[in-house]
């Protein structure tokens, strides 16, 4: 930001972006509802494939399965991860911080895969063991920029907030919060495309995503499946990617 | 007047972490099961609860570390530096009663049983090993020991670890059995995991270095390369590698000479274009950042003194971005680890054979047999390189 | 006013106030002053119980501090600090409403008083109304700092190091203002600072404290004149200890009449002073240091104010060579003059060493 107005070219590069995002969210809505119509593509490419189009299910059931998915193993998440960085920045859970902290940057090594094969020893096969690894992988960086957005917030502001008379759960509601959540969404932002990844390799443990048909063109060498699979799984990613962008912008105070 | 209370419960709490980890603990035993006995591979087995799985010594051991842990919590009469070496001493015997206990129960338990029984680990087993390592942690970051000392810790704790697996001690639980099983194609997948690891590495490595190092020189490009690369990064890795598939295998069809090479559709060659495309991001934007980070003053002085272009960049800015390069590095590593676990589907090899194999016949331990090494190859590569990473600082400032 | 009673702070077993006793009357402006680590800081923040006391008592116009729950104490006291600590997420507008919004003042009251503020300090409200901290100059950004700590008109305003941070220049203006901030608003303000120079520019009272204990608290003519112990004659430094003085001394202490006729008295200080029609100065006759020259053009440059100070008059005659300074008023007509030699009247009858 170099001026009260923006500049023309930073005018047309943020067009520029609604376009691509626009663009984007269309190709992906039109892809979800209208894979079928591109049938005829599909067994021009794949000549051999007898069925070069997944129908064990509609892709619009599949895509909101694997967003109903992401969408409740994030809010928990993001609910308890908040609460967590909360907890151990306030004076009262100040002696969990290094604990957290390094359990936040320990469990970050894990790889999510593995987290999630076991998963299934504990919860069975399906929806819960997907969910519990998606949730349990998503809250850690949401901890870790939690407690590293709070930790921005300089000390002479604090100390000014004191100082004019706010009480604690106003200086964590007007200054705290809205000065960490640049930082804060930056890790939902992890969290949510780790687990959208995540959440296509559930379809090994059962449950129902936008990996399933992916992994069932890879087990049943059917690349249409693939195709339609990773395409739409891949829209998703990007189009999420690009919408936390935007949020995480919006939060930008400063250079 | 709350804050007199909280200050009354600190002076009999020494330390909260380290009680908050014993309640937890002792709620995991009460509910939870340290063993489960199942009479053949396939059926799920009857819980064991730990005072049914632990001789009276043990159990009377056990309680003993409690008590141990108990003491090293409150405040007095030790407190301080005194009681988190009682709790860092203490997690010792915890972990190799924990590990002693369940093999020692296995072989009771199997003595008389049909060969087709299993003994396998249960949720509380996991619950205190996981419970000593936070203590340990909580206690070394308490007593803030040097290096040599909490490497002697490590040691410590790894001998044990080590002299557990070592023995007959373990054999008879179901995971060992089918470690045992698989023993011969265990060190072959660790092998094929390593290799695309490292396969995806250097290339990796060979591109994303001088990409940096460009990004760097050239501003301009910076956000442009960046954005790029950003896109691989928020891609599904099992999409990357399904979109691979068939344009490799288009490639391996159409020069076969290609495919004699081991290039097509499937199998390593898809997986390391992949897991290159993943590691590029960090590695491009670790060094960026690093060479960006070197203060203006000191080129400035390296100029002044004469320096050719070339010797500052090798003299000057590659030692101080070296950290921040090796930070890259880590975590590219670290999420190569990972991801090659998910390259098993498209036929890559690896611990994810394990997993995914596991998880098609439902064989829980095969599982266990490729998430748990993968897990302990990820945590160890990643303290491996973040002692790189400390030990390419400045001595003053590890 | 503000009474400090054998205040005490402990921090591990150590005291870093230690038993300090002052009264400051409502309207003064009182400086905390000492080297690093003296306790100044931690005693300001007592005040507005930033800090806990440990011991002894502070007393806000009647209310012991410790009676009023810490926020309402600190809505009625005005707080700044180095380096502002402005809230980076809000407008200029914004901060400094910061109090008054705390407060529940209505919405259009809030807004008469940020204009009101922004005037008083300069900061034209439709360039600065909207804008974001991070545009601000260092000097712009801590005279919001201090508009905001006074927003919702606080009993006593408190200033650790507001200045600690800004460029001398800045500085200097900073001071200035501060200073008919003062004069205008009448408040009570305590100060912290290590800067000598600045206490003196500003003060009505000075506490100058060591090791965590009041060593002298007074007018900061009286500090320099009659100072406690060593250890504050050092602290104020020596070495250029008459000018300090000066700088607490104002030109219309020292005028006297123009002489607008020769008196042959005294060889060289003979002067007078020709004038145009409309009574300003506009040339000196004799009275000139580095040559014979009958008649020396005035100028602006080497002209006074009887709001100057007296350090700045001296400078004045030094650097243009002269022994005597026209007064002026705001039209610039000749009010009076001032002279080297009245500077070392006035000094020695105060008990100055003649030196």
């Amino acid at each position: 930001m170099n001026g009260t107005i923006p500049g023309v070219p930073r005018l047309r590069a943020a067009a520029a972006g609604n376009l691509r995002l626009g663009a984007l969210i269309v190709l992906l809505v039109a892809l979800t509802l209208g894979m079928a119509q591109l049938e005829p593509l599909f067994r021009a490419l794949f000549p051999d494939l007898g069925n070069p189009l997944y129908r064990r299910d509609s892709f619009l059931n599949l895509m909101l399965a694997h967003i109903g998915l992401v969408l409740v193993s994030s809010l928990i998440s993001v609910v308890v991860g908040v609460a967590a960085g909360l907890f151990v920045t306030r004076p009262a859970g100040r002696e969990f911080e290094p604990m957290v902290s390094s359990l936040a940057a320990i469990g970050q090594t894990f790889p999510p895969a593995a987290v999630l094969a076991i998963a299934v020893p504990l919860a069975g096969f399906g929806f819960a063991p997907t969910i519990i690894a998606l949730t349990l992988y998503g809250l850690l960086p949401v901890i870790q920029n939690t407690i590293a957005g709070l930790g921005t917030v300089p000390a002479t502001t604090l100390e000014a907030a004191r100082g004019n008379g706010m009480s604690a759960s106003q200086i964590l509601m007007r200054v705290e919060l809205p000065l960490a959540m640049q930082v804060i969404i930056a890790g939902v932002r992890i969290s949510v495309i780790i687990n959208i990844g995540t959440a296509t390799i559930g379809s090994t443990v059962g449950a129902k995503s936008l990996g399933t048909p992916l992994i069932a063109g890879l087990v049943g060498n059917n690349l249409a499946y693939v195709i339609q699979g990773a395409l739409l799984v891949g829209l998703l990613a990007i189009v999420t990617d690009l919408l936390f962008e935007r949020l995480e912008r919006h939060y930008a105070f400063g250079d | 007047m709350a804050l007199a209370m909280h200050d009354g419960s600190r002076r009999m709490v020494g330390n909260r972490v380290l009680l908050t980890l014993l309640i937890a603990a002792v709620a995991g035993a009460a509910l939870l099961p340290f063993a489960n006995l199942s009479p053949n591979r396939l059926v799920s087995g009857q819980p064991v609860m730990l005072w049914q799985a632990l001789s009276a010594w043990q159990l009377g051991g056990l309680t003993l570390i409690g008590l141990a842990l108990l003491l090293a919590a409150l405040s007095q009469p030790l407190g301080g530096r005194a009681s988190s070496r009682l709790a860092l001493i203490a997690t010792l015997p915890l972990l190799a009663l924990d590990f002693y206990a369940l093999g020692d129960y296995a072989h009771r338990a199997l003595v008389d049983a049909s060969p087709a029984a299993r003994v396998s680990q249960g949720a509380t087993f996991w619950i205190l090993l996981f419970v000593c390592a936070l203590i340990a942690i909580d206690a070394l970051q308490r007593l803030r020991l040097g290096l040599a000392r909490r490497a002697l810790y490590g040691l410590a704790a790894l001998a044990i670890v080590i002299a557990c697996f070592a023995g007959e001690l373990l054999a008879p639980l179901s995971i060992m059995r089918e470690f045992a099983n698989q023993r011969d194609n265990f060190l072959d997948q660790l092998v094929r995991h390593l290799l695309l690891v490292a396969g995806a590495l250097v290339p990796a490595l060979v591109v994303g270095l001088p990409l940096g190092l460009l990004a760097r020189r050239r501003e301009r490009l910076r956000n442009g390369l960046f954005s790029v690369l950003n896109v691989f990064q928020t891609l599904p890795s099992i999409a990357v590698f399904g979109l691979l598939i068939a344009p490799l295998a288009a490639l391996g069809k159409a020069l076969p000479w290609l495919g004699d090479l081991g290039i097509g559709g499937i199998g390593a060659a898809p997986a390391i274009i992949a897991l290159v495309l993943y590691s590029l991001l960090p590695i491009v934007r670790n060094t960026y950042s690093g060479l960006a980070g070197v203060p203006g003053a000191t080129l400035e002085a390296a100029r002044g003194m004469g320096m050719t272009p070339r010797q500052i960049l090798w003299r000057v800015e590659i030692p101080l971005a070296l950290p921040v390069i090796l930070s890259g590095l880590r975590i590219v590593t670290v999420q190569a680890i990972g991801l090659t676990v998910v390259a098993a589907l498209i036929g890559a090899g690896g611990f994810g054979a394990f997993i995914f194999q596991g998880l098609g016949q439902y064989a829980i331990d095969l599982v266990l047999l490729g998430a748990v090494p993968t897990i302990v190859l990820a945590v160890v590569a990643d303290f491996a390189l973040r002692l790189l990473v400390a030990l390419s600082r400045p001595a003053d400032a590890r | 006013m503000i009474e400090l009673k054998g205040l005490t702070k402990t921090y591990a077993g150590k005291r870093v106030v230690d038993d300090i006793s002052l009264t400051l009357e409502s309207g003064e402006f009182g400086v905390l002053i000492g080297p690093s680590g003296c306790g100044k800081s931690t005693t300001l923040k007592m005040i507005n119980r930033l800090v806990p006391l440990s011991g002894g008592r502070i007393v806000l116009n009647g209310d012991d501090v410790t009676d009023l729950p810490a926020e309402q104490l600190r809505r009625r006291i005005g707080y700044a600090i180095q380096s502002t600590g402005l809230f980076p997420h809000w407008t200029v507008a914004q901060n400094i409403a910061t109090v008054p919004q705390l407060l529940k003042w209505p919405k259009s009251r809030i807004d008469d008083r940020v204009d009101e503020l922004m005037a008083m300090f300069h900061l034209d409200p439709v360039e600065f109304r909207h804008q974001y901290p991070h545009r601000l100059s260092g000097g712009q950004a801590q005279r919001v700092g201090v508009a905001r700590a006074l927003a919702a008109d606080p009993e006593v305003l408190l200033m650790d190091e507001p200045f600690g941070a800004v460029d001398p220049l800045t500085r200097e203006v900073l001071q200035a203002e501060m200073k008919r901030v003062h004069q205008q608003t009448g408040k009570t303000i305590v100060f912290v600072t290590h800067d000598m120079d600045e206490a003196l520019q500003l003060a009505t009272r000075i506490a100058l404290l060591n090791h965590g204990r009041l060593v002298q608290y007074d007018r900061p003519i009286e500090m320099m004149v009659t100072p406690a112990d060593d250890f504050v004659r050092e602290f104020i430094g020596q070495a250029d200890l008459g000018l300090k003085l000066l700088s607490r001394r104002w030109v219309h202490q020292y005028q006297r009449a123009p002489s607008l006729e020769h008196h042959a008295t005294l060889p060289g200080l003979d002067h007078c002073w020709q004038l145009d029609d409309a009574g300003r100065p506009i040339a000196l006759e004799g009275a000139r240091l580095d040559d014979d020259s009958e008649r020396t053009e005035v100028k602006p440059e080497w002209t006074a104010t009887p709001e100057m100070s007296m350090k700045e008059a001296l400078s004045r005659m030094v650097w243009y060579r002269v022994m005597v300074l026209p007064v002026i008023d705001d039209q610039g007509r000749l009010i009076g003059e001032v002279g080297m030699q009245g500077i070392m009247g006035i000094q020695a009858a105060n008990g100055m060493p003649a030196s």
